[in-house]
């Protein structure tokens, strides 16, 4: 191999060194003034570092500062973690239930209107999210959706529908039927085959497509935003209302700690189980 | 047909039932309703001129209309590029070997996992006229009053709103772009290098038009998830007039309720303005898929 080629070696060239660097102290690196701001009582500008902290205010102080605050039900942190768990578990397993039979069959069988389908499923995905939640609202204040769990959960399944039929799909594909066909060879009755050898080959891609769709769900801001109208609060709404007015207080960044760890619990979590392949599915090809 | 062709049949519409349902009723039902009210059917607030188009024809003859048109596409524009420039470097850098790979790959996700609104936080603490830069530039002894810092938030320039933007989606195209090079392999790269191709080359011609699949779905969720964005504008942007999103929600809140059919013709144009870019950019893409003969 010639040896100035720097696309084929192996190794990394010093600029994708500098790069690498570079963007992982873009990604993380705002991460540390939120952290230190959390712990801040006062850090007036210009000074690199707080002059006032928290711990040293905490006793004086008749209210709850800082992480006092954001840990107390005043802050209503607790409220909007329980709701946002709740809402992304409900939506996945409803998720879950409708999307694995679709999957099948636009794995294994033809139909008419099959491409047609795949391309309306791909849809959501294109079709700008304010335009939705405001159409969505409109019909759900005359149902009496608006505000309430059951009108954030239909609302959240537009979304993430098409990510796990995609992902369910591939997972049918790399199946093959060689084992469900000799377990009907072998006298399994259907739904014995459907418990016992299906699903256990499925469970890994089930479980993939479970934690994506539930991380999609607990990241939605706009529909639960316009369609809760401020009764059902979650995570990514309760940071908005800290943060609407363009400054980020002590509480405010504590808040954003908070929104930010069921992510990175869920990156840990996934690296396992999600390959990195689902995502680079083409489209309506 | 058959008696068992039509069981087998009436068993597939069945399951796809449930999905059909939430796709039609709800998604399709909504972009319908959001036509009609925007048509002047709204009888629920006695207002039933249907079809009448004065609605869009007040929206669109206003010239804010069309500065709100401009402000929403240049952002979702140029955060789209930016992350994708971004995006597809640090995918060719990752299929590198490099110690502490493993962490890496943890942690560049990172931003793909948490809400926008988090990333709105970041970009207000770093990038406000009290924020970390300005006070490192203080530090610097360049300014001595935080109202000397250039104002990046709040302007109609969306520095803020970009860089949000570029800060979660460059994982997204990372990503895709990443499985993409993963599932091609090096070998056509390895035959043009032996047949004497250099670096810029070997990129343009012979890697890009590999990737390009990943690199289209991944561009074209990202720019319309741009374009149909609310809280990034809302918070980061430079104010009246607003990114048509937040157009839209201001008249559906406002006190005059015949507003909100004014809103729904705002959303109806989001609608279509996205609609005829990605399909346009769709159709671009075939006909240079069909060029290269590939389908």
């Amino acid at each position: 191999m010639s040896g100035g080629n720097d696309t084929l070696s192996m190794r990394l060239s010093p600029f994708q060194k500098i790069y690498l660097l570079l963007v992982a102290g873009f990604i993380v690196g705002p991460f540390l003034p939120v952290i230190i701001q959390s712990l801040a009582f006062r850090w007036a500008w210009p000074e690199l570092l707080p002059g006032t902290w928290w711990l040293e205010q905490r006793e004086k102080s008749m209210l709850p500062l800082a992480w006092d605050y954001v840990l107390s039900p005043y802050s209503r942190v607790w409220e909007a973690t329980v709701n946002t768990v709740f809402i992304g578990l409900v939506v996945t397993a409803i998720c879950l239930a409708i999307c694995l039979p679709v999957a099948r069959l636009l794995a294994r069988e033809s139909f008419a209107g099959k491409s047609a389908f795949e391309f309306f499923l791909s849809l959501p995905l294109i079709v700008p999210e304010a335009a939705i939640g405001i159409a969505l609202l409109m019909i759900f204040i005359r149902m009496g959706l608006a505000g309430t769990y059951a009108g954030i959960i239909i609302a959240h399944l537009i979304p993430t529908i098409p990510y796990m039929v995609r992902m369910l799909t591939a997972v049918y594909q790399g199946l093959g039927r060689d084992f469900e066909e000799q377990a009907m060879i072998l006298g399994a009755r259907p739904l014995q085959i459907l418990w016992r050898v299906t699903l256990p080959m499925l469970l890994p891609g089930v479980v993939a497509g479970a934690l994506f769709t539930f991380l999609v769900s607990t990241n939605i801001f706009l529909l639960t935003f316009f369609l809760g109208q401020g009764q059902v609060i979650t995570l990514p709404t309760l940071l908005f209302s800290k943060i609407s007015g363009g400054n980020l207080d002590t509480t405010a960044a504590g808040i954003t700690l908070i929104v930010t760890l069921p992510g990175i619990i869920l990156l840990i979590i996934s690296e396992r189980f999600i390959k990195e392949e689902a995502f680079g599915k083409g489209f309506g090809s | 047909m058959t008696a068992r062709e039509r069981r087998t049949r009436i068993l597939q519409m069945l399951q796809l039932l449930p999905i059909l349902s939430v796709l039609v009723i709800l998604f399709g039902g909504a972009l319908v309703m959001a036509l009609l009210q925007s048509l002047g059917f709204a009888p629920w607030f006695g207002i039933n001129t249907f079809p009448d188009f004065s609605h869009f024809g007040s929206l669109w003859g206003s010239q804010t209309f069309w500065v709100s048109l401009w402000l929403t596409l240049y952002y979702a524009t140029v955060s789209t590029l930016l992350a994708l420039v971004f995006g597809t470097i640090l995918a060719l850098a990752l299929i590198k070997a490099f110690p502490g790979k493993w962490l890496y790959k943890y942690l560049y996700k990172l931003p793909l996992m948490i809400p926008y609104t988090v990333g709105i936080a970041l970009a207000v603490i770093m990038l406000s006229s009290g924020g970390v830069l300005s006070r490192i530039v203080a530090f610097a002894g360049l300014i001595d009053d935080p109202g000397q810092f250039p104002q990046i938030l709040k302007t109609h320039y969306g520095w803020g709103i970009i860089a949000v933007y570029v800060w979660k989606q460059t994982p997204f195209i990372t990503l895709a772009v990443y499985a993409v090079l993963l599932g091609i392999g090096r070998e056509t790269e390895e035959a043009a290098a032996i047949l004497g191709a250099r670096r810029g080359a070997i990129f343009f011609r012979v890697t890009l038009p590999q990737i390009l699949p990943g690199i289209v779905s991944s561009t074209l969720i990202c720019f319309a998830f741009n374009v149909g964005a609310f809280e990034a504008p809302f918070i980061l942007g430079g104010g009246f007039p607003d990114t048509l999103p937040v157009v839209a929600w201001r008249y559906f809140n406002d006190a005059d309720y015949t507003l909100q059919l004014q809103g729904m013709a705002t959303v109806v144009s989001i609608g279509i303005v996205a609609g005829v870019i990605l399909f346009a950019y769709l159709w671009v893409y075939r006909r240079y898929e069909r060029r290269m003969g590939r389908h």
